[in-house]
């Protein structure tokens, strides 16, 4: 049997994958900044990560807009007569903005006045609302409800359980000499990779017992080089052995602690980008 | 004992006064010549490499019994559409009477949120150069001709059509000649699984051939090197 189609061009490209990375990091160094009030051993990483995860935003925010062919039009998000609340994208250009200004509060707060009451009050307010970048940007996709992997209610969750690793792995990184924050850092490494690596295998679980459509996504990201990027980069290397590595009685040692946290942050931008990537592939062949 | 038919807010199935326009699509009629492909074309200067409506086939049997499977597509105006749903600032939107869905060009931010919605590959992302019009890096889809339809003219596709496959036509009026065929035949759509209630309705389109193979790990034979010449071609 041969078929003919025309070709068929994904809708969204690699660059969504490196904005999901960026603010996956963005929301875990705002966990952090917020943690720091309740852990000591974090108190030094407090600023550090409020004014880093600050700058990735607006990283993050600049390749979003350049992502769009019509960038400047972003500002049409912004416009409550145009915003379409049935979509996560409006949803998510709000949680956007509201987070902008939280943080931006935050600093100044912290920062400027010195305000010890109203900083712990406006690190928990920018860290819920961290907590939504990562769930709006996992919905982004969820709500697909044709595209195998990307239709499944734990993207949200991966999502975030990714930002906790990822920001919890530039924190380690950050700090590099601090053994009592390294300690802390572990074990938030530890667990947020362990949930990454359970919600990665429930993912592939149901992937491969779905539909054409879903055997057709499941062979990709297992095969080639997607399953190269998918399963040895971001299953295996980059989940899997920090939860080993970390769990195992060297795990306390801080050379293990920040090569996990290198491991960690690749895995997490394989996972990112096929997860993006290959549930498109196969609609192109439709 | 009776119940009225249940339908979201947003669908004009039977509702009085409201027209719903369908197309009609006899696959045992097309003999894929791709006229609506040109007609289409030539209408609205759409350009290289992305299409309005196409017509993709699948070839079976084994020589010398062989047979191709022609699969006119387009946008299938769906009653309750999911790129609708998905565009954060309205720019697509479903127009009421009829229930054509377009698109706004000029609020359309072309964050693709509607490309990756829609289920059928109906849309598509117009190039930054045109040679006849300013509307270039937003999304665009078939129309259903709604500049024709107003003015009592069916659809460019359907005008051409040399086998009369394509007929178009309003299904909340019993007496179209789009309400006779469905009532008369059996008609399929495209994934009707993802609740989107096209309105391109199929006649004698095999669900063989308007799916995926479940066969996933033997390789199907896409026609690999004319993809390819296109990836080429447009530098994608
Ligand atoms: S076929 Fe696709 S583009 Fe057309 S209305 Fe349905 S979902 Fe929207
Ligand atoms: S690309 Fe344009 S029409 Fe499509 S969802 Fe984005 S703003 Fe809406």
């Amino acid at each position: 049997m041969g078929e003919y189609l025309v070709f068929h061009d994904v809708a969204w490209h690699a660059t969504y994958a490196i904005y999901f990375f960026v603010i996956g990091i963005v929301a875990g160094l705002s966990f952090l900044s917020y943690a720091s009030w309740h852990l000591p051993a974090l108190r030094p990483l407090r600023e550090k990560s409020a004014y880093v995860s600050f700058a990735l935003l607006v990283v993050g925010g600049l390749l979003l807009i350049a992502d769009l062919s019509q960038p400047m039009r972003f500002l049409n998000m912004l416009n409550p007569a145009y915003l379409n609340f049935s979509s996560p994208l409006a949803w998510g250009a709000l949680n956007l903005v509201a987070y902008g200004i939280a943080s931006v509060l935050y600093l100044l707060m912290m920062l400027w006045k010195k305000d010890e009451k109203n900083g712990k009050m406006l690190a928990l307010v920018t860290a819920l609302l961290a907590l939504g970048l990562p769930i709006y940007t996992g919905f982004d996709l969820t709500v697909h409800q044709h595209r195998p992997v990307w239709n499944t209610p734990v993207i949200p969750l991966l999502f975030v359980a990714l930002a906790f690793s990822t920001g919890s792995a530039v924190g380690a990184l950050m700090s590099a000499n601090n053994a009592e924050a390294q300690q802390v850092l572990r074990q938030f490494m530890l667990w947020s990779a362990g949930a990454v690596v359970v919600i990665l295998i429930a993912i592939m679980g149901t992937t491969s017992y779905g539909g054409s459509a879903e055997e057709l996504t499941f062979m990709l990201m297992t095969s080639g080089t997607m399953g190269l990027l998918f399963v040895g980069v971001g299953f295996l290397a980059g989940s899997l052995a920090p939860v080993v590595m970390l769990f195992a009685p060297t795990g306390k040692s801080i050379s293990v602690i920040l090569v996990s946290a290198l491991l960690i942050l690749l895995g997490s931008a394989a996972v990112r980008y096929v997860i993006l990537m290959a549930p498109q592939q196969v609609q192109t062949l439709f | 004992m009776s119940e009225e038919l249940r339908v979201s807010s947003i669908e004009t199935r039977g509702v009085p006064g409201k027209r719903r326009y369908a197309m009609v699509i006899d696959t045992r009629r097309c003999i894929g010549c791709m006229a609506c492909q040109v007609a289409c074309k030539a209408e609205y200067d759409t350009p290289l490499g992305v299409n309005r409506t196409w017509v993709p086939y699948k070839v079976t049997g084994k020589y010398p019994n062989v047979k191709k499977h022609f699969l006119p597509r387009l946008c299938n105006h769906c009653d309750d559409p999911p790129c609708v749903r998905n565009c954060p600032v309205e720019a697509t939107f479903k127009v009421d009477d009829g229930g054509f869905v377009l698109q706004r060009y000029e609020r359309c931010i072309g964050c693709r949120s509607c490309m990756a919605a829609c289920p059928y590959n109906a849309r598509f992302m117009l190039p930054s150069h045109r040679t006849y019009t300013p509307i270039t890096n937003v999304v665009d889809k078939c129309t259903f001709c709604f500049h024709r339809v107003t003015q009592n003219l069916v659809p460019a596709c359907v005008q051409t059509c040399v086998g009369r496959a394509r007929v178009f036509g309003d299904l909340n009026d019993p007496n179209s000649e789009v309400s006779y065929l469905v009532a008369h035949n059996p008609t399929q759509v495209l994934r009707p699984e993802q609740g989107t209630k096209p309105h391109v309705f199929y006649i004698g389109a095999d669900r063989n051939h308007t799916e995926y193979g479940r066969d996933v790990y033997r390789r199907i034979e896409v026609m690999e090197s004319e993809r390819a010449a296109w990836k080429k071609h447009f530098d994608l």
